[in-house]
């Protein structure tokens, strides 16, 4: 899954990658409005964390640009402001949920997957598929009730057909969705991971189609 | 005297009646000294004749009666005499007179003299007097008098109609006085009205409305307004930014803490004085936007925008925890509250509502009989018990901290409704079960057409 956080104090935005990224997150950061527009149009990003106090665009304003273009991200809004009025602007504007800060980071990530899963239209944080079971909450993945070590790259696969489930996903998309905006791509890693998921939880639980991509069928 | 009208008036009338006054004795003395020169023009005429008759009588005073033979010196005590005195003392007098004479002539001047006495019938008569000799060339006073009663009786007369006729000027003068008044204030009372429903308008009052003495004031009042309005905005702007410019380090260190706690550090301190430092940061930037805010010059606020834009923003945050949020309120309502204002209440009344909520909040606006807007806000959450409602108002009261938040919401929201003369009322919801949250609000004016 992929973020983009745009915040232009540095120390916050390093502490919300941080919290993300250990959460298996995949995120990019924008410092400025100009920039967080140009990385939503371009970038497919789940959530974008939008401060709206960004320097040379005001975060308002790429809330609207983005979705007057027809981007349809979930958005979340960052305001240092006490109006309702800015919240309100910003919810009106299309954003999909606000925090006013400061907040807690488990606040904030709780918000942000509940975003990602509302999105994916899954209702419970907890998804299953015949002995596996992934806890978005926590990225614990247990087979038959057993926890499961993972990589966070692996979680990152995972977690992704998983809110995609009973839908093919190929490999670009895949890796759209778990590399940062400016990281190394290959796409032939995709399948290291996937294979590297097959053996930890089971040759059933992803399938593949052949030159099209992944899928993990309904889940419960 | 502080009222135009009063000044204007009492002006008016002191005015009115000193041309009155002077406008009554000028007219009045020369109307009686007129008919002062007529009586006397009478009377000596009615000597010269008295006179002429002595004269043709061939100085002798048999018959002297039936010579000066008017009519009106026969009917007895009628006010009209006459009296002939011969120079031996014999007198005789016409018959009105009956058996009173007229005075004696002082000394035996040739000259004409004028007297003025008390005649028989107790009424103050005029009397003309000459000694004329006669063809003995003896000396005989021929005297006539006239009553002055007529005469006075005339002048009350013609002073009673004098004062009707002023009285009447001086009523339509008055009456003139307070319409002009009222004519020349109406541009004030205009400018009044304008001031008290004037941020009805943003543009604020339109100068070329007024009389040329009005607008440099109307335009003052504008200036003033608009400034004042920038001061607001500024103050508010400022404050935002304060507050813009404290929160992100407090985030940040908020943070940093977090990540001690979990690994294991004890920094509980710490964050109980960020959380007090961050919750007196809220209520503080609340109070002075309460503070700042002038119930009388607030703008009207659209309830179908503001309300609109609640009920889009509380739709999206109910639908993100599977809850409902419903909005109903009449078109064309509108809130003599500041629209930034409105939507604080609005939204910490709401996201409390929501925070609480099983499953649904319900938000109704309408137009009260007295003319306010009532606003009910109601959840199917747990509510506040009876004994705790007047406590949850206080600020920073928070009654529940099973959830997040500063217990600062309802209070803010009470404090803003205050300003404004609003009022707030807690109780619990008939149809929901939970809180209902009732907001009496004061209407704005309908728009003006223009």
């Amino acid at each position: 899954m992929r973020i983009l956080i745009a915040e232009d104090e540095p120390v916050l935005a390093s502490q919300l990658k941080k919290t993300l990224v250990s959460e298996g997150l995949t995120v990019d950061v924008a410092v400025d409005g100009a920039e967080a527009q140009y990385l939503g149009e371009t970038e497919p990003y789940d959530v974008i964390i939008l401060d709206l106090g960004l320097p040379i665009r005001d975060g308002l304003t790429v809330l609207k640009n983005l979705r007057s273009g027809g981007n349809d991200t979930s958005i979340l809004i960052l305001t240092a402001r006490n109006d309702w009025t800015d919240r309100v602007d910003g919810l009106d504007a299309g954003a999909d949920d606000y925090l006013t800060k400061p907040f807690h980071m488990a606040e904030l990530s709780a918000r942000v997957r509940a975003l990602i899963r509302r999105k994916a239209g899954k209702a419970t944080p907890v998804f299953s598929k015949d002995e596996v079971t992934f806890d978005t909450r926590t990225n614990q993945v247990m087979v038959q009730g057993i926890p499961t070590n993972l990589t966070s790259q692996e979680i990152a696969v995972l977690s992704y057909l998983f809110h995609n489930s009973g839908r093919l996903v190929s490999r670009t998309e895949l890796s759209d969705h778990i590399y940062q905006h400016e990281g190394d791509r290959d796409s032939n890693t995709i399948a290291v991971f996937v294979n590297r998921l097959r053996k930890k939880l089971g040759s059933d639980l992803i399938e593949t189609v052949r030159g099209r991509g992944y899928v993990i069928k309904a889940t419960a | 005297m502080t009222s135009l009208r009063a000044r204007a008036v009492t002006g008016g009338i002191l005015w009115a009646v000193a041309i009155i006054v002077l406008g009554l004795a000028g007219l009045s003395s020369y109307m009686t000294s007129q008919s002062q020169a007529r009586f006397l023009e009478v009377l000596e005429t009615r000597h010269s004749q008295a006179v002429v008759a002595v004269s043709n009588n061939s100085d002798t005073t048999v018959g002297l009666e039936r010579a000066i033979g008017d009519l009106v010196y026969q009917v007895p005590l009628s006010g009209q005499y006459w009296q002939v005195q011969t120079d031996d003392g014999r007198v005789y007098a016409s018959p009105s007179l009956e058996e009173a004479r007229l005075p004696a002539p002082n000394g035996r001047s040739e000259a004409v003299q004028r007297r003025e006495f008390v005649g028989p019938g107790n009424e103050p008569l005029f009397a003309i007097g000459q000694w004329v000799p006669v063809r003995d060339g003896s000396l005989w006073h021929v005297q006539v008098a006239s009553s002055l009663q007529s005469f006075d009786e005339e002048q009350m007369d013609l002073r009673r109609t004098l004062l009707t006729a002023f009285a009447f000027v001086a009523f339509m003068g008055v009456l003139g006085a307070l319409t002009q008044v009222a004519v020349v204030l109406q541009p004030l009372n205009k400018l009044r009205q304008d001031v008290s429903g004037r941020w009805e308008q943003d543009g604020g009052m339109k100068v070329a409305d007024y009389p040329v003495e009005v607008a440099p004031l109307v335009h003052d009042i504008n200036t003033l307004m608009e400034r004042n309005r920038d001061i607001m905005r500024r103050s508010r702007r400022q404050a935002a930014d304060l507050a813009h410019a404290i929160k992100t380090p407090s985030a940040i260190m908020r943070n940093e803490l977090d990540t001690l706690i979990m690994n294991g550090h004890d920094v509980q301190e710490a964050v109980d004085a960020l959380d007090r430092l961050d919750a007196q940061l809220k209520r503080s930037f609340a109070r002075m936007r309460a503070d700042g805010t002038d119930s009388t010059m607030v703008v009207a606020t659209p309830l179908d925008v503001a309300l609109g834009r609640m009920q889009r923003a509380f739709n999206a945050l109910a639908e993100n925890e599977g809850k409902t949020f419903t909005a109903n309120f009449e078109a064309g309502m509108r809130v003599r509250m500041d629209q930034s204002d409105f939507e604080e209440v609005m939204g910490n009344l709401l996201d409390n509502a929501l925070k609480w909520a099983a499953s649904e909040v319900r938000l109704k606006a309408e137009l009260a009989k007295d003319g306010q807007i009532m606003i009910t806000i109601a959840d199917d959450g747990p509510g506040i018990p009876k004994e705790e409602i007047a406590k949850a108002t206080q600020s920073g009261q928070r009654l529940d901290t099973s959830k997040p938040g500063t217990g600062l919401g309802l209070a803010i929201a009470h404090d803003l409704v205050h300003a404004y003369g609003g009022k707030i009322l807690l109780s619990k919801d008939e149809a929901l079960g939970g809180l209902v949250v009732h907001l009496r609000l004061p209407a704005a004016v309908a728009k003006r057409a223009d």
